[in-house]
């Protein structure tokens, strides 16, 4: 018997004669929990598709060894036989359908007849949320009466009712609230004592690096080290990752700020569905010409809400009274919005930045396309020109701007999103998660130029979930919690602690 | 590998996969009918018998691309041809009144039906189906479901008719140098960027199939007597469709909304506006395709147009056009209507049954998505 429970030895996977993965390896053991870390296409997926039998075995070369023996899995379901779940970072739950259906889908317990057998069902599904620590779950509810930190909790009980022995996460705690990936992480903790191994995926290296033994790095499908995690900080990883050393993710550059250029006043938003329910209540503030202001808070707080809102995109009722400039305006639409000088980066770049089957060019223009346009005609010379001068400026790694952007990876296509509400020239740029889901190279890129940005007088409002993420860019830090203003910070020795504090504390502070 | 790569060209070049179908279809029933189906007479019949699909498939395909449906235009169709056919006979209206009228209501009733779908926000299907059944209804109503007949010789010409031969050449030429135009000029401007070009010998080839294929049709139509109006107006058609589909910011702005309308709301574009610009156009397609359909009939009937947004749609998607929206060509949506007249002609000339028809139509449209899909362009 092998040390390892599992091993894959020197994958090489090609697509059309493109190497994705050359050589990689990767060993977990039992109770372990192995970190892999990669930057957005440096083959992650591509190695988690071969190793739960997405790519069936023989379309990919090297070894996949289970507990010492040969591993040949055709399909999906043959791997989680072995005992190989993985855990998709787009929840796989189907939200009308109860708790107990969704962790026993497509692994029902019957009665004779085909019939469900829900008392089993339920009974169980009580028994595996137990395990996980969880209390006070309906599980004959609807799994959409859950947030996203309980959904995470039921992929995993779901993966457990499959005899999971090997558990695959990718990107867990895209969606979770600090609090939430705690529990989560001791979660594994307590998974890895009974025994049950992980693969981690995640581009948050702190997770990584509290709830992993060893760490596998791969960039642009080569296997670049295995080590154990004590040799290793958050530092080292970057650097293996990206392969050059980024001394300091935030290039901060001294820019600046000037007088008051913008200003909203008691922006409310009422709950879509809920409509008596405020999701943003009575928040104002003021931002200065050439100033970065974070937007702090947990998940749900009411961040998204109040910057659609400025931006007249709030799917549900809302009111705000703006000012530009000292002049009032009005803004009801996005349309409107971006007359008035302001642009949004939204935060979910499928479903609200890209349109997939465009070309990179075609969606880098789609706001401005009357630039180039008389009469309704667009001047093809001077929108391709546009183009092309945009994706050198912003190094967007595309064959062609004629290319359909969905091809593209996470980084390239929030760089063109980026681009794309740029070229409105907005005096007021707001980032709804601009890093979420992009590479560590990507990130700098996007960090400096919103330096260069706001040197050049750009206001930027950037909301984020990253504390370091907030803290390293901003100038000022607003904190919203459960739809209040709960803090306004000038960042100067300002900590995580303080903004965390302010976020769960009901009190406002002032700094 | 060389069928990978074969697959390869048909995705890249659909076009020419539909072309081929056609050509495939054409063949069979030549043979099928002895030599009569590829003839002067019988391809003129053929193009007529296409126009009036292939002008409800111009609007149909940007509805489509948008990201809706319209199941109204069959009826449509069939109320704005009655309207012309009373407008003309019982009212005595002149015919170019008649038809101004006509393509005002079909404006009209387009924007209504857009004001439903994209203010009031009850999905274009259920629209579709209630105007479906509406406008059928104000039909029999207004003709008593009795036929209007005779309509006027000079509206009969619009479907009956035949353009002057010298005319047509004209016409053919300019087509062609336009065509040429547009490729050098297309040329130059992926020269001037630096992007791939095509090799010349493909584009040189491909002018010299297009202008052989002006040529040959020319002949053959001339042959016969000319080219047929209703087909030179939907020549008209998809070059005014193409222009707005390739060249407009409101033809960037059909794509965009139909592949993520949250995307290009948010890019300040008003998707209300440009959906309810698609459909008002589509109104206005089935005056055109209604008051063609009156005048080669030479009559208003209580039945026409019945089941037209059926071809319609069929066209779009044999044409290659995206079911999720977003993707799709107007010469596509064309060819489309070609492939469902062809079917239709060439059955009717080999005395098929008419269920046999209906069943043949129905596989082919299936069989026609199966490809595509096969071929996973319309992935992702």
């Amino acid at each position: 018997m092998s040390e390892y429970l599992f091993e894959m030895r020197n994958i090489v996977k090609e697509f059309s004669g493109v190497r994705a993965l050359n050589g990689v390896s990767l060993a977990v053991r039992p109770g372990e929990c192995v970190g892999l870390c990669g930057e957005n296409g440096a083959g992650k997926s591509t190695l988690m598709k071969v190793l739960s039998g997405v790519y069936p075995y023989g379309s990919f070369e090297g070894e996949i060894l289970w507990e010492g023996q040969p591993l040949k899995a055709y399909s999906v379901r043959d791997s989680e036989k072995a005992g190989i779940v993985i855990i998709h970072q787009e929840l796989m739950l189907v939200p009308q359908l109860s708790v107990a259906e969704n962790i026993f889908l497509g692994n029902e317990i019957t009665k004779p007849g085909g019939r469900m057998d829900y008392d089993a069902m339920y009974r169980q599904a009580d028994a595996l949320l137990a395990r996980l620590k969880l209390k006070g779950v309906n599980v004959a509810a609807p799994v959409m009466n859950y947030g996203g930190g309980y959904q995470q909790l039921f992929e995993i009980a779901k993966a457990l009712a499959k005899n999971a022995r090997l558990l695959i996460l990718d990107e867990p705690s895209s969606s979770l609230t600090s609090s939430e990936i705690d529990v989560l992480l001791s979660i594994i903790e307590d998974l890895k004592r009974e025994g049950v191994a992980c693969v981690y995926i995640s581009h948050k290296l702190e997770e990584v690096a509290k709830v992993c033994d060893t760490v596998t790095v791969i960039r642009d499908g080569e296997h670049v080290a295995t080590k154990p995690m004590a040799e290793l900080n958050t530092d080292g990883i970057i650097a293996m990752m990206v392969g050059r050393e980024i001394k300091n993710l935030y290039p901060r550059s001294e820019h600046a700020i000037g007088e008051v250029i913008f200003e909203a006043r008691h922006v409310t938003c009422w709950d879509i569905t809920n409509t008596s329910r405020k999701r943003v209540d009575d928040v104002s503030f003021e931002l200065r010409k050439g100033e970065i202001l974070g937007v702090a808070g947990l998940v749900g707080a009411g961040r998204t809400e109040l910057v659609s809102a400025i931006f007249g995109a709030y799917a549900g009722k809302s009111t705000a009274e703006l000012f530009m400039d000292g002049k009032p305006i009005k803004v009801k639409t996005p349309e409107q919005a971006i007359r008035a000088g302001l642009s949004l980066v939204p935060e979910d770049r499928k479903r609200q930045g890209i349109v997939p089957m465009l070309g990179v060019g075609d969606n880098i223009t789609l706001a401005t396309l009357q630039h180039y346009s008389h009469g309704g005609h667009i001047d093809k010379n001077a929108e391709l020109a546009t183009v092309d001068r945009e994706i050198k400026r912003l190094r967007v790694k595309t064959a062609s701007p004629a290319l359909a952007i969905a091809g593209l990876s996470g980084g390239n296509q929030q760089k063109a999103v980026l681009t794309k509400m740029l070229l409105p020239a907005p005096k007021v740029l707001i980032l709804d998660e601009p890093t979420r889901g992009v590479d560590v190279g990507s990130k700098y890129d996007i960090y400096q130029l919103m330096f260069e940005l706001a040197a050049k007088g750009v206001s930027i409002i950037m909301v984020s979930s990253e504390l370091s993420e907030v803290l390293g860019v901003s100038d000022r830090v607003l904190v919203i919690g459960e739809g209040h203003l709960r803090g306004d910070f000038v960042n100067k020795d300002l900590t995580q602690e303080r903004v965390l504090a302010a976020a769960i504390d009901a009190k406002p502070q002032a700094a | 590998m060389q069928a990978q790569q074969v697959q390869q060209f048909f995705v890249r070049y659909k076009i020419i996969a539909l072309l081929l179908a056609v050509a495939a279809i054409w063949i069979f029933f030549h043979i099928g009918t002895d030599g009569d189906f590829i003839t002067p007479r019988n391809v003129a019949n053929l193009l007529r018998q296409m126009s009036i699909t292939g002008m409800l498939a111009c609007g149909m395909v940007f509805i489509i691309i948008s990201g809706e449906i319209d199941l109204s235009v069959g009826s449509l169709s069939g109320l704005l041809g009655g309207v012309v056919a009373i407008l003309t006979v019982n009212m005595h209206w002149g015919t170019p009144a008649a038809i101004a009228a006509a393509l005002v209501v079909g404006l009209g009733i387009g924007l209504f039906n857009g004001f439903w779908v994209t203010k009031l926000r009850v999905p274009s299907f259920i629209v579709g189906l209630g105007g479906m059944l509406a406008f059928r209804g104000i039909l029999l109503g207004i003709t008593h479901s009795a036929t209007i007949a005779p309509v006027p010789d000079d509206l009969i010409y619009l479907g009956q008719g035949l353009v002057p031969i010298g005319l047509s050449r004209v016409l053919g030429g300019v087509i062609f140098l336009l065509l040429l135009a547009i490729t050098v000029m297309r040329r130059r401007r992926r020269n001037k960027l630096e992007l791939k070009q095509m090799p010349v010998w493909m584009d040189v080839v491909k002018l010299v199939v297009i202008g052989a294929v002006i040529i040959g049709s020319l002949r053959m139509l001339n042959d016969a007597g000319g080219v047929p109006v209703p087909v030179m107006i939907l020549l008209g058609l998809l070059g005014i469709f193409s222009y707005i589909s390739t060249q407009t910011v409101f033809g960037r702005h059909i794509y965009a909304v139909g592949g993520n309308m949250e995307a290009t709301r948010l890019s300040g574009v008003n998707v209300a506006r440009v959906k309810l610009a698609v459909f008002a156009m589509m109104g206005v397609m089935c005056a055109f395709a209604g008051v063609i359909n009156t005048a080669r009939l030479a009559a208003g009937s209580p039945s026409a147009g019945t089941s037209g947004e059926l071809d319609a749609i069929a066209a779009c998607f044999i044409g290659g056009t995206s079911m999720r929206g977003g993707s799709g060509t107007v010469h596509g949506a064309l060819i489309g209507a070609l492939v469902m007249a062809s079917l239709d002609n060439g059955m009717s000339m080999m005395d098929v049954d008419t269920f046999w028809q209906m069943i043949v139509k129905g596989s082919i449209l299936v069989l026609a998505v199966w490809v595509d899909v096969l071929s996973g362009s319309n992935r992702g």
